[in-house]
């Protein structure tokens, strides 16, 4: 067997232009996006042999490398929600696509239906 | 067992083994995934020409046509172009013969 190469994480850039807050990072991961639509039936296909039992140990090993051997950017789990008003990776609220700082100024100044400010 | 399971049309596995049939049920997560980016429908530019007769102007797009004519005034905009081709080469080799 030949030795397998490192796989790392690649660059690119999306294919289309985002209409949001655009930083590299969000670029980045909009292209992780689409590499992983891209590969998500291969994936899921090589998923499926590795899971099931009608395959001989072989496939199934056979498959698990093909599965590793898949373009890093591909992989779900790199996929990161981003903030789309000012591209924070951290606290944001999933709901709104926002980090916690802009989610506060937009619901404080009533830009955000259904959002009240508790006090109790 | 295996009468009902073909009259109720369902999987006869008594012995329940994994056939991997939960991952090819799930659904394609791809699509929404996509989705969380806002992509853009038409840039700016092409808005401002699409309907001209709102008269929209595209800020950015002045600003940067404004600050190319402050640098031509400064003298530096581009600069000339060289010449290209056989024009180029002619004058060299002229040079060389001399």
């Amino acid at each position: 067997m030949p030795p397998l190469k490192g796989n790392f994480l690649s660059a690119g850039k999306p294919t289309h232009k985002l209409a949001c807050f655009v930083q590299a990072r969000t670029l980045r991961d909009a292209y992780k996006r689409e590499q992983f639509a891209k590969f998500e039936v291969e994936r899921k296909a090589l998923r499926y042999i590795i899971r099931s039992n009608q395959f001989t140990p072989r496939q199934k090993t056979e498959a698990q490398l093909q599965l590793t051997q898949l373009p890093v950017s591909s992989q779900p789990t790199k996929i990161k929600n981003r903030c789309t008003v000012g591209g924070r990776g951290r606290s944001i609220l999933r709901e709104f696509k926002m980090g916690r700082f802009p989610f506060r100024l937009a619901a404080l100044a009533g830009e955000l239906p259904g959002v009240k400010k508790a006090s109790w | 067992m295996r009468v009902s399971c073909r009259i109720f049309n369902t999987t006869f596995n008594p012995n329940g083994e994994r056939t991997g049939n939960k991952i090819l049920r799930e659904r394609l997560k791809g699509p929404t995934l996509l989705e969380y980016y806002p992509k853009e429908q038409f840039s700016m530019r092409e808005f401002v020409r699409g309907f001209p007769d709102l008269g929209i102007s595209d800020e950015k797009e002045e600003y940067r046509v404004q600050q190319v004519e402050e640098h031509k005034l400064r003298g530096k905009g581009k600069p000339k172009k060289y010449k290209l081709g056989r024009e180029r080469t002619a004058g060299k080799n002229k040079k060389k013969r001399k």
